[in-house]
């Protein structure tokens, strides 16, 4: 359904991917730990390799004191609701995160 | 000598006086087409036959309205400089209650003022007088409300932090783009959407939600200014109520091809405020030092007992149905206010309130108020923060939430009967993913992406170096937060303040 309007109704989004150049946003979501309150937002390159992202989560995630960061190495990846085993060398977009991609883990 | 009897003038009623002072202004254009003068009464699709149905239940007139609100004005005033002269600032319960009022000042006037814009565009546009003049009355109350607002809090701006860029702060800081976007969503709406938006759903729906936890919080907290505000606002309020409920009727009766339009605007704008109202559930449960009730009590009393029993009954007769998604609201009422406080506790470093753990007697409370979901809630998150605490630190989160693109909310609300993980839905749009915090925000996009697509989304447009630096110390800076507004209440200037003013009136005492 369209925006009824007086006039032509178009504009574009105000958080399209081209506005971050080469980078794009990407949400780190830990499921079932409602610690950290939502998901959280960040602007990654999209090159930046899938492996980078895991070292980060280890550094972010422990705000919860009760984290051990060696879970990360067995943790099941979900990427936009698909279960994925990711190549940690590759980057983020070869792995299929795209802009404003749900990256989503559970311990 | 006889003098001749002349009959003395028949006294006007009410009614017909009203009328000659009314609506005998108005007249039928002949010069230039009606659809010139009143360009923005059609193209929502909303039928009307006939104008001069539309009375205005008040039947005030413009001196009339003066003479009282100069009356209740002067009232508000007095109130005022009692306080400010005997320091009422050292007579509310606890510093930390002034939280609440920050998020009141920085989120409120300016919505009233907005308010206050779009009515006096529909005080202009609407074909029919009563209607235009209704909207007149309340487009120069939400000026009033806004100003009577910023004068009755200005006095505990010189005594507490996070109330001097209020302004600013409303127009850039994360959380307050929930109330902004929510003005500017309705008011970018046509007349009709932005008086079922505004005039029913927020005045009318809701409006106790809102108003009686602010007023009636601010009546046992000892903050008689604000209280003396609500006093004076309540009888506006009361008319604001009548107007939306006016609006609804007269749109149902004029056609009955308006009544889907009407349903579906009514879907959104529930859910739109209802969202909104969740700051005020978080307040009310957890900032609040003496409590008037809980969240899920004024939900039960304001909005289940008083609209769906009541007046859903009387509009079920138009056709109208309960808002979509309100079962949605009825099953969060014992988690709303846990989730939302949630948020503002972890985020308030980039806030201009504080927060705090909830004290014995708080948990005290909470535990009797909502004994199913507090003992969650304490064990799974506030216990943990607590050893944070006690190990010497405080827990922040350490990044940006994913926010909601409707209502702007960080995505903390959770599934339906799963209180510990969170709503994650998305909608693709012309190839863009787009993130919602609940069925009824997804539902609201995907009625009008092209809409919500625009929204400015405060962590999207820091990561676009639209926020003053790509640092937290820069956002801060940029929007308008100085030492002592943001973090945590214990220790806090206000608490170091409220401290020593309690320690040296007993010295004195």
């Amino acid at each position: 359904m369209a925006v009824v309007a007086i006039s032509d109704y178009k504009f574009p989004s105000k958080s399209r991917q081209e506005l971050y150049g080469d980078d794009q946003l990407v949400h780190l979501w830990w499921k079932g730990n409602p610690y950290f309150v939502a998901a959280s937002c960040f602007r990654f390159p999209k090159a930046m390799p899938f492996g980078d992202l895991v070292e980060l989560c280890k550094g972010f995630f422990s705000a919860d004191p009760d984290l051990d960061p060696t879970a990360f190495d067995s943790v099941q990846w979900v990427i936009d609701d698909k279960p994925v085993t990711p190549d940690l060398g590759a980057s983020l977009e070869a792995n299929g995160v795209g802009h404003k991609s749900l990256v989503q883990f559970s311990i | 000598m006889t003098v001749p009897t002349q009959k003395p003038a028949r006294k006007l009623t009410m009614q017909q006086r009203y009328a000659a002072l009314t609506h005998d202004l108005d007249w039928d254009p002949t010069y230039v087409a009606e659809e010139e003068i009143y360009p923005f009464t059609t193209f929502e699709g909303i039928k009307v036959h006939d104008w001069s149905k539309w009375e205005d239940p008040f039947r005030l007139t413009v001196e009339a309205y003066n003479k009282y609100q100069a009356e209740k004005d002067r009232r508000l005033y007095a109130v005022l400089d009692g306080f400010a002269q005997s320091q009422g600032q050292l007579s509310l319960t606890e510093g930390r209650y002034m939280n609440a009022m920050k998020i009141f000042l920085q989120g409120i006037p300016s919505g009233e003022y907005q308010a206050h814009r779009n009515f006096s565009h529909l005080a202009r546009y609407f074909n029919g007088p009563g209607a235009r003049f209704a909207s007149l009355c309340q487009s120069m109350d939400e000026l009033r409300h806004a100003q009577t607002e910023i004068h009755t809090l200005s006095h505990y701006n010189k005594y507490f932090g996070g109330m001097h860029d209020w302004n600013k702060m409303s127009d850039r800081v994360w959380y307050l783009s929930v109330p902004k976007s929510f003005f500017d969503d309705a008011g970018t709406a046509g007349p009709f959407e932005w008086l079922i938006a505004i005039g029913f759903s927020f005045e009318y729906l809701l409006t106790n939600l809102l108003f009686v936890p602010f007023m009636s919080g601010a009546a046992f907290n000892g903050d008689l200014p604000t209280m003396t505000f609500g006093f004076s606002a309540q009888s506006d309020e009361s008319r604001h109520m009548t107007l939306g409920l006016e609006g609804i009727k007269f749109m149902l009766e004029q056609d009955e091809d308006n009544l889907p339009i009407v349903q579906a605007w009514l879907d959104k704008w529930f859910w739109r405020g209802y969202r909104l109202i969740a700051l005020v559930a978080g307040m009310m449960d957890y900032m609040l030092p003496k409590r008037v009730m809980s969240w899920k009590e004024a939900f039960e009393l304001y909005f289940e007992e008083q609209m769906l029993n009541g007046l859903f009954k009387d509009l079920e007769y138009y056709g109208i149905k309960p808002p979509r998604h309100v079962q949605w609201a009825i099953d969060e009422k014992e988690i709303l206010s846990h989730q939302v406080y949630w948020v503002l506790y972890q985020f308030s470093h980039a806030a201009a309130f504080t927060t705090t753990i909830p004290n014995e007697e708080d948990q005290a409370w909470l535990e009797s108020a909502y004994p199913e979901t507090w003992p969650v809630f304490k064990s799974v998150v506030w216990d943990k923060a607590q050893r944070v605490v006690d190990s010497g630190g405080r827990y922040f989160n350490p990044g940006l939430p994913q926010l909601c693109q409707i209502c702007q909310i960080p995505m903390g609300f959770t599934e339906p009967g799963n209180p510990l993980v969170q709503c994650q839905r998305h909608s693709i749009y012309e190839g863009e993913r787009y993130d919602f915090c609940s069925d009824g925000c997804q539902w609201i996009f995907d009625r009008e992406p092209e809409k919500y697509v625009q929204a400015w989304l405060p962590v999207h447009q820091i990561y676009q170096g639209n926020c003053g630096g790509p640092t937290l110390p820069d956002v801060a800076v940029w929007y308008g937060l100085e030492p002592g507004d943001a973090g945590e209440y214990i220790g806090s200037m206000d608490h170091q303040d409220w401290l020593k003013w309690h320690a040296s009136s007993i010295k004195e005492g």
